[in-house]
C-alpha cells in the first residue's frame, strides 16, 4: 500500500468543484465567510488527496456552514412550544440538516479544543508542517536522484560534501545531490509504514482486547499467555534478527511483522478497561434494556476507550517509526532511496561524523525523525481536549 | 390454565438461594427467599448493607442468575422464556441505579440515551415518533421543558435530573416492574420527596410495579404506605406484610430495632424516645452467618436453647397481618428482654 494520492492539478480541479458546495450553501445561507473558509478547505484537501480528501471534506464544511445559521427554531424539538404544537414530523432534508448543524457545532468545538491547548497545537502546526512538506513538497522540488560527481565539485574540496548555501539550502550530500531534495521525498515511505503499523497495532489490540474481556475463559488466558510471552521477547533484537534471516522488500509486511510484536501492551490496556467498563451501572442498564451486544460494545464501551485507544495508536506510530529508522541505520532493510533513515546510514558511512561542511547530511534527517516524534507526542495533548466530552458543554 | 397464569403474580421467587465465590469458599448472600410482586404493588425491601437486598432487585430483574430455586415471570420459570418471550420479559423489568452519577453513559446525550431503546425496540413507529415519544417521557418525569434537557450530556445535569433521566429510560419500553435500588439515597433531600412522587405517579398512572430497596425504614414507611415491606437480614426475609401493619406492630426484634432508631424531626420526642438496646452492634459476617436465627447474637429476647438452634420459618405474627421468622414468637413463647 502506498500513498498513491499527491498533488496533482486534477487533485486541485476536484478540490474547486467540492468546494463550490459549501461556497454555495454558505452564500444561501448568507455565511459568506465560513461559506469561503469551507471552499479553501475542499480545495486544499481535494488538491491534496484528490477524491478521497475532497468528498469527505465537502460533509465537514457543510456542517460547519450550517452550523453557524442554524438556530433551535429550525429543530421542532427545540422550539419552544406545547406537545400539541409540536410538529416532530420532518422531511428528510430538514433531518440532515439537523444532524449536519449538531456535526457542525462538535467540529467546532473540536477545533476550538485543538487550539486551546498549546503544546497540542503547537504539535498539530509541526503535523501540518510535515504533511505539507511531503504532499505539497514534491511539487516545488523535483527529487535529486543522481550524482553529480562532475558539475557541483567545488574547487579544492576533497568530498562532495557541502554546507548551506543559496542555491542549495541544506547542504549537499556525498554524491553531491541536494538535501533538500532528500528531506522532501524521503519522509513519505517511512510516515506511510509506520501510521501502517501504528494502526495495525491497535486494530489487533482492540479486537483481541475486547475479545479477552467479553468472552473470557480459555480465550481470555491464553491471549494472555500468548501476550506476555510476545513481551518478554525483546523487540529490537529480534527485529535485527528476522531481518538477517528474512527480507523486509516490503515495508507493508514490516509494518505488519512490527504490529504483530507491539499490540500485547495495548491489549492488555484495552482488557482491563473493558473488564472495568463492562461492570458499569449504564452498561448493567443496557443489559436489562435489552439493547444486544453489538450496541453494548460499539455504543457504551467504546467510545470511552476511543481517545485511549487513538492516544495509544500515536504512540504505537512513534514506537515504530523509531524501529524503521533504527533498523535502516543498521543497514537491516534494503535501501529505497529516498528515506530519511537511509541518510543518516550514509551520512554516518560515507564520514559525514568527520566533517563540519557535512553536519547537514547527519542532522537534516534526525532532525525531520525528531520534530515529526515531537509533533505526534504534543498532538496527544490536544486529542485528550478533543475527546473529551466533558468539554463538549457549552455547546 | 390461562385463567391461573393471569393469576400469576408479575414476578415470583420461589425458595431463591444465591452464592458466590469469594476465594476457595462460597458466601450465601440469599437464602430461601419467597417473595412475589403482583402487577401495580409497591414491595419495599429493608435492611442494612449487604443483607442481600441488591441481590434480590437484580435476580428480579434477570441481570443475575440465582442458585437454587425458582424465578417465575408471571407464573412461568424465567429460564425457560426463549426468543419472543424472554424480550418481553427482559422489557417487562427495568431498574434504577443508585448512583445518578454512574447510570448514564457520559458519552451521549440525554436524547440519545433515550432513543436507544425506542428505536431498537421499535417501540414506535418512524423517526418523528421516536421524537414525540422522547418528548413526552421527559415530560412524564418532570423534566420540562424537554427542548433544555434533550442535548445534554449527562455532566451538564443534576443529581436530582440525572435520576429522571434514568426513570425515563427504564420507562422507554414499558415496563410492568421498576426496582429502584436505593434510588433516591444519593439524591439532595429535597429533591428526593418529589422524584418519590414521580415513582408512585408511575404506579398510578401506568400501574407499574415498584420494587424500592433501601436501608431506609422511614423513606419506606413513607413510599410503600399503600404496599408491603419486606425486612431482610443476612440473606434471609424475617418479616415481610402491609406497611402500616408493620409499623405500628413490628414483630420481628430487628424490625423493631430498626424502628426504634428512626429519628424524628422533634428532639422533644427524640430524647425521650427508647432506643432498643442490642446485645452487640456488630453485623456477623456472611461467611459465618450464626446457627439458627441469624440474629441470635444481637438479639435482646434471645432464648438459649431455641434461638441458636431452631432455624425460624415466616409464620403469621401475633399481632398484625404480616408474617415473620421469629421461633420464640411464632410459637407463641412471647419475648421477654434479658438485663444487659
Amino acid at each position: 500500500m502506498d500513498l498513491q494520492s499527491v498533488a496533482s492539478p486534477t487533485g486541485f480541479v476536484i478540490g474547486a468543484l467540492c468546494g463550490l458546495v459549501p461556497l454555495i450553501i454558505g452564500i444561501r445561507r448568507r455565511t459568506f465567510g465560513p461559506g469561503l473558509l469551507g471552499f479553501l478547505a475542499c480545495l486544499f484537501s481535494g488538491f491534496a488527496c484528490n477524491v478521497l480528501g475532497g468528498l469527505p471534506m465537502i460533509v465537514l464544511a457543510v456542517a460547519v456552514v450550517i452550523s453557524y445559521t442554524y438556530t433551535d427554531r429550525d429543530d421542532p424539538f427545540l422550539s419552544r412550544a406545547t406537545i400539541e404544537e409540536v410538529d416532530f414530523e420532518e422531511t428528510f432534508g430538514a433531518m440532515i440538516t439537523r444532524r449536519l448543524a449538531t456535526l457542525g457545532r462538535s467540529i467546532r468545538v473540536g477545533l476550538r479544543a485543538l487550539v486551546r491547548n498549546k503544546a497540542g497545537f503547537l504539535g498539530f502546526l509541526g503535523l501540518a508542517f510535515f504533511f505539507m512538506l511531503t504532499i505539497f513538497g514534491p511539487m516545488v522540488i523535483p527529487y535529486d536522484g543522481e550524482p553529480h560527481y562532475y558539475d557541483r565539485r567545488q574547487e579544492g574540496a576533497i568530498t562532495l560534501f557541502q554546507g548551506p548555501s543559496a542555491e542549495f539550502p541544506l547542504g549537499l550530500d556525498w554524491q553531491g545531490r541536494d538535501i533538500l531534495s532528500h528531506i522532501v521525498h524521503g519522509g513519505r515511505a517511512l510516515i506511510v509504514t509506520a501510521v501502517e503499523a501504528g494502526v495495525l497495532t491497535s486494530v489487533i489490540a482492540v479486537i483481541l482486547g475486547a475479545i479477552a474481556a467479553l468472552v473470557g475463559g480459555l480465550p481470555d488466558r491464553l491471549m494472555n499467555a500468548v501476550a506476555n510471552f510476545i513481551l518478554t521477547i525483546p523487540q529490537f533484537p529480534l527485529l535485527v534478527v528476522l531481518a538477517g534471516l528474512i527480507s523486509f522488500k516490503d515495508r507493508f509486511f514490516l509494518a505488519l511483522l512490527l504490529a504483530v510484536l507491539d499490540w500485547p501492551t495495548l491489549m492488555r490496556a484495552v482488557r482491563a478497561q473493558v473488564l472495568s467498563l463492562r461492570e458499569r451501572d449504564y452498561v448493567e442498564a443496557a443489559y436489562a434494556l435489552d439493547l444486544g451486544l453489538p450496541h453494548i460494545v460499539l455504543r457504551e464501551v467504546l467510545p470511552q476507550m476511543i481517545s485511549y485507544i487513538v492516544i495509544s495508536t500515536i504512540f504505537s506510530i512513534r514506537g515504530a517509526m523509531y524501529a524503521i529508522v533504527g533498523l535502516v541505520f543498521l543497514g537491516m532493510v534494503p535501501f529505497t532511496e529516498p528515506d530519511w533513515g537511509v541518510m543518516i546510514f550514509m551520512g554516518r558511512s560515507q564520514g559525514a561524523l568527520f566533517s563540519a561542511s557535512a553536519a547537514s547530511m547527519l542532522l537534516s534527517p534526525v532532525l525531520a525523525v525528531a520534530l515529526f516524534q515531537l509533533s505526534l507526542v504534543l498532538f496527544t495533548r490536544s486529542l485528550e481536549e478533543v475527546f473529551n466530552p466533558r468539554l463538549r458543554a457549552g455547546l | 390454565m390461562g385463567d391461573t397464569l393471569s393469576q400469576a403474580p408479575l414476578i415470583e421467587l420461589q425458595h431463591v438461594n444465591r452464592s458466590f465465590a469469594q476465594g476457595r469458599t462460597r458466601v450465601n448472600a440469599l437464602q430461601n427467599i419467597n417473595l412475589a410482586v403482583e402487577e401495580s404493588e409497591i414491595l419495599c425491601l429493608v435492611g442494612e448493607s449487604g443483607c442481600g437486598k441488591t441481590t434480590t432487585g437484580r435476580i428480579m430483574v434477570g441481570l443475575l442468575n440465582q442458585s437454587e430455586g425458582n424465578v417465575l415471570y408471571r407464573g412461568r420459570p424465567v429460564e425457560g422464556l426463549q426468543g419472543k418471550e424472554r424480550a418481553e420479559y427482559r422489557k417487562a423489568m427495568q431498574i434504577i441505579h443508585q448512583d445518578p452519577f454512574a447510570s448514564l453513559n457520559p458519552a451521549h446525550t440525554v436524547g440519545q440515551i433515550l432513543s436507544f431503546p425506542l428505536s431498537h425496540h421499535k417501540m414506535v413507529e418512524g423517526r418523528g415518533a421516536v421524537r414525540r415519544r422522547i418528548w413526552e417521557l421527559l415530560t412524564l418525569v418532570d423534566l420540562t421543558p424537554p427542548g433544555d434537557i434533550v442535548n445534554k450530556y449527562p455532566h451538564q445535569l443534576s443529581g436530582g435530573q440525572r435520576q429522571r433521566v434514568s426513570v425515563a429510560r427504564a420507562l422507554t419500553v414499558n415496563p410492568r416492574l421498576i426496582v429502584a435500588d436505593e434510588a433516591v439515597s444519593m439524591v439532595d433531600v429535597s429533591i428526593r420527596v418529589s422524584l418519590l412522587k414521580t415513582l408512585h405517579r408511575l404506579r398510578d398512572e401506568y400501574g407499574i410495579a415498584i420494587v424500592f430497596i433501601t436501608h431506609d425504614l422511614a423513606l419506606a414507611k413513607y413510599f410503600a404506605w399503600g404496599g408491603r415491606i419486606a425486612v431482610m437480614y443476612l440473606g434471609r426475609v424475617v418479616e415481610v406484610g402491609p406497611t402500616p401493619d408493620i409499623i405500628a406492630h413490628p414483630a420481628h426484634p430487628y424490625t423493631r430495632a430498626l424502628i426504634s432508631a428512626i429519628p424524628e424531626a422533634d428532639p422533644e420526642i427524640t430524647r425521650s424516645k427508647q432506643r432498643m438496646q442490642l446485645r452487640s452492634e456488630d453485623i456477623p459476617s456472611l461467611l459465618e452467618v450464626p446457627p439458627g436465627c441469624a440474629f441470635h447474637p444481637r438479639c435482646p429476647f434471645f432464648v438459649d436453647g431455641v434461638c441458636n438452634t431452631d432455624l425460624p420459618v415466616l409464620e403469621p405474627a401475633p399481632e398484625g397481618r404480616q408474617t415473620v421468622a421469629c421461633t420464640p414468637l411464632t410459637r407463641g413463647m412471647g419475648l421477654r428482654a434479658h438485663g444487659s
